[in-house]
């Protein structure tokens, strides 16, 4: 191996070091890193719905398990707001 | 969220959906589910979710109308709903307000910043201001 491309390897492992360093400080830790990469990052492109599209209709369950409704159900009257979230 | 409920539920209809989870234990662990003792592994049934849902909204006791996205994830999948995001839907059925994706761009105080526009300011001074996310 020449000179070059130990140098190049040795400074691509730094970056390499550093970033990874620098990620599990802002994620919290290096599992978080693993976390982040896993399962959050397929879904930072997502959100194609704007203002001003037609809200998609979707079929919901109620808390007692067996009736259900639909979203657009709870719209028309006045403005819905809509909060999608889970428990963790 | 709650408070914001609180205080524009006499204007606005308000709708909880809970999708899959975020951080459950087979997955992206977070330490602060575990300090909470908030510790579920992904559903596989649908009823392993209706459990859960309903733990969220007993210990919270969360106050929204609540609903339960099915196994083929399809509100999920309709709104980019993971991990968590909110949006305002208009009279006419069309989306008037398109929150980013959470944690970092879940900003609740944009959905209140929409209802004032609309309604004017509200705020009730209730003490129902539970610790609740979402």
């Amino acid at each position: 191996m020449n000179r070059f491309w130990k140098w190049t390897l040795a400074i691509f492992l730094g970056v390499l070091a550093v970033a990874s360093a620098g990620l599990s400080f802002m994620a919290g830790s290096p599992k978080d890193v693993y976390g982040m990469v896993r399962y959050a990052l397929p879904h930072m492109h997502r959100g194609k719905l704007k203002v001003g599209a037609d809200a998609p209709d979707v079929r919901l369950l109620a808390l007692d398990g067996s009736s259900h409704f639909h979203l657009r159900e709870r719209t028309g009257a006045r403005p819905l707001v809509v909060i999608f979230g889970s428990y963790t | 969220m709650v408070k914001i409920y609180n205080d524009y539920k006499d204007r606005a209809d308000f709708l909880t959906v809970y999708v899959r989870e975020a951080h459950p234990t087979d997955e992206w662990q977070m330490k602060s589910n575990v300090k909470e003792d908030v510790c579920y592994a992904q559903p596989k049934t649908l009823e392993q979710r209706v459990a859960i849902a309903n733990d969220f909204v007993e210990r919270q006791k969360y106050p929204l109308p609540f609903g339960i996205d099915d196994m083929s994830n399809a509100a999920d999948l309709a709104y980019s709903a993971w991990p968590e995001r909110l949006y305002v839907i208009d009279e006419h059925g069309r989306i008037a307000y398109a929150g980013g994706m959470g944690p970092f761009h879940y900003q609740p105080e944009e959905v209140r910043a929409w209802l004032t526009k609309r309604f004017g300011p509200v705020t009730q001074t209730s003490s129902t201001d539970a610790p609740a996310k979402p």
